[in-house]
């Protein structure tokens, strides 16, 4: 079934894919103009995706619920962490990463945090002052 | 005469100091990033080309790192196969076979040994196999005219996925995915924007160093957090370090024959390290599983596939430099890099670049002796490494990923554009499609596009000019044979049942 919505999506993406090709047009550059390779792209991968759906090749089995929440809680904090890091600043943003990420592998909070310290701090002063990356310790909610 | 003015060359280069601290650094890592489990080759690679760009190293710099890298992954896989029963990474799956029926009757610092030789002598074949047989393809490579070059990247794209039980339609799927992403951003050739929605971040198409972090490292993460974690093994416990000399003289003809075969594994376009290693085993059971040993802890076993992935993983650059088509995941990914720094890989890079090509090839030859060095008698450091739990290890890997990525460009656009290719990989993965064709499209997108485009404007449009030449007619064939040939496989495994792997 997963593999046949697959197709399905996949179908989609590129039917719209070749047809917002045609819109791209140049009346100078070359012969090939702007739309060719996609149209050339765009269709074969309808005619895979559509033999996906219509003769769908192998099972997936996808994780149970908790493994599920513990992927989607991962991803949020992924997503969280480039929210905030040019306002809280690196080392604070990057050691709640590492603890929030250790923690969700199952790692024991207390030495979880202490590694999201320790890291983030050793990443700081590796980045910051021995390669002189511009990255800055205190982000614009504290700086003003 | 000339391949040693230009191995004289290359040592030169090899020998400056950075050179050799990167290559001594890249061996000690690759090692520990072999041996941990979940993190692989390809991983590793894509997640240490941000942090070259941060340290602002020429592309011979990081081309040196990256493949002492590669190569030390080969030599460290076999390090968790042996002793946990996980392979460390995905080539080193065979060893697992007889490396931990070995370890389990008290046999372990032999396995590592051989292992360890194996590897050695596999590397050493397919170096010397790069040095003598580059130089040639890529004198043959220079009669390439556009029109070639793309049927060539049409070949690299069906036959990457390689050969067997995979579905040929999601590699190719794959394939067009990944030139699909790779249209994204302004058309070279008229400056349109395409598939950009108006993005301004969107004008200079997706990084594909972006791209592949979050592909490769992310991805892997989810993939951690659905498996249990806790229920492993104890690693097996050393009695001895010393390993006799005599088991190790008895597996010598299996190396041979697992190199060579690995090595021809690795020359090929989309085998690399596993099948590599997979095609070594085999035929050495066929040959010498006389007693029925295989799998119970055969040395042979054991020396054959590591000779073979990591002869089939050096063999892989063959292509990749000389023709600018990675044999293999993990060089398609340097293959990004390069192309990242403004080197085009391909016939014209020994003639241009000689002290990059010939750099890299010197060092390779001193990288296989570091390794075999780190290997053996400093064996016992990373069996001590490998006891770091994962979670502690994995949000450090993800830290890492981060920042690096955040450096090339400092904009935390190029952070969600990970994540989302981290979301795409996994469910591509999980689909049962390989995403070593979509990196390869991605990388290769632009170019094909534009030998399209010369072929075309030398033609005057004429469609024709595509299959005019006799080079470009013969990549056309093999690819339709390569084609046929695996789906005639894929439709005998299914008579056969689900059985037969």
């Amino acid at each position: 079934m997963s593999i046949r919505l697959a197709g399905v999506a996949i179908f989609l993406v590129a039917a719209l894919y070749a047809w917002t090709a045609q819109d791209y047009t140049a009346s100078f550059g070359d012969v090939l103009g702007p739309s060719v390779f996609p149209v050339m792209v765009g269709i074969p991968a309808m005619a895979l995706a559509l033999s996906l759906v219509v003769f769908p090749g192998g099972t997936v089995s996808w994780p149970s619920g908790d493994r599920l929440l513990r992927q989607a809680m991962a991803l949020a904090a992924l997503v969280v962490y480039a929210l905030l890091l040019e306002r809280l600043g690196f080392p604070i943003a990057t050691a709640a990463l590492i603890a929030v990420v250790a923690i969700i592998l199952d790692g024991p909070p207390g030495k979880s945090l202490l590694i999201g310290v320790a890291g983030s701090l050793s990443l700081w002063v590796l980045f910051d002052q021995l390669l002189g990356l511009p990255i800055d310790f205190l982000g614009s909610f504290f700086t003003g | 005469m000339e391949i040693l003015s230009s191995l004289a060359l290359g040592f030169s280069v090899a020998l400056q100091p950075l050179h050799l601290a990167l290559l001594l650094f890249g061996c000690f890592a690759g090692t520990l990033i072999g041996a941990m489990p979940g993190l692989g080759p390809v991983n590793g690679v894509a997640i240490l080309i941000p942090l070259t760009f941060a340290f602002g190293f020429d592309a011979t710099a990081s081309l040196i790192l990256l493949s002492a890298v590669y190569f030390g992954c080969m030599y460290g896989g076999r390090i968790s196969s042996i002793l946990l029963n996980i392979p460390g990474d995905e080539p080193a799956v065979m060893t697992t076979l007889d490396g931990y029926p070995m370890a389990q009757q008290g046999q372990a610092a032999n396995a590592l040994a051989i292992s360890g030789v194996a590897s050695f002598v596999g590397a050493t074949v397919a170096i010397v196999g790069l040095t003598l047989f580059a130089p040639l393809l890529a004198r043959a490579a220079i009669y390439f005219g556009p029109a070639d070059y793309f049927a060539l990247y049409v070949m690299a794209f069906a036959t990457i996925g390689g050969l067997a039980g995979v579905d040929p339609r999601k590699t190719l799927l794959s394939a067009l995915i990944g030139l699909m992403i790779a249209t994204i951003g302004l058309d070279p050739a008229t400056g349109i924007p395409r598939y950009t929605g108006g993005s301004f971040n969107l004008y200079d198409g997706i990084d594909p160093i972006v791209a592949l972090v979050g592909l490769f490292a992310i991805s892997e993460l989810m993939f951690l957090l659905e498996r249990a974690i806790k229920d492993r093994d104890a690693a097996i416990r050393l009695t001895t370090w010393i390993p006799e000399a005599k088991v190790i003289l008895g597996t010598a003809w299996a190396t041979v024959r697992g190199a060579v075969v690995g090595f021809v594994a690795g020359v090929l376009p989309g085998a690399g390290a596993s099948l590599g290693a997979v095609m070594s085993y085999s035929i050495e059971k066929q040959v010498s599983n006389k007693n029925g040993t295989f799998g119970k802890g055969d040395p042979r076993g054991v020396a054959a596939p590591e000779a073979g992935n990591n002869s089939a993983s050096a063999g892989a650059l063959i292509p990749m430099l000389s023709l600018g088509v990675p044999g293999s995941g993990t060089t398609a990914v340097m293959l990004a890099m390069l192309i990242s720094l403004n080197v085009q890989p391909g016939p014209l890079l020994f003639e241009r670049q000689p002290d990059l090509v010939w750099g890299l090839v010197a060092s390779l030859y001193m990288a296989n002796v570091m390794l075999l060095i780190l290997n053996l008698p400093l064996i016992g450091l990373f069996t001590r490494l490998m006891a770091i739990p994962t979670w502690s290890l994995m949000p450090l890997v993800v830290a890492i990923s981060f920042i690096g990525v955040y450096s090339i460009s400092n904009s935390t656009f190029d952070l969600y554009v990970m994540i989302a290719f981290g979301v795409l990989g996994y469910i591509l993965r999980k689909l049962d499609i390989t995403l070593v064709p979509l990196v390869l499209g991605l990388l290769l997108g632009a170019d094909m596009e534009n030998n399209l485009r010369r072929a075309l404007s030398i033609s005057g449009g004429d469609y024709g000019v595509l299959v005019a030449s006799w080079i470009s007619v013969a990549l056309y064939l093999a690819t339709v044979a390569f084609l046929a040939l695996s789906i005639w496989l894929g439709l005998r495994d299914r008579k056969r049942g689900p059985a037969a792997e």
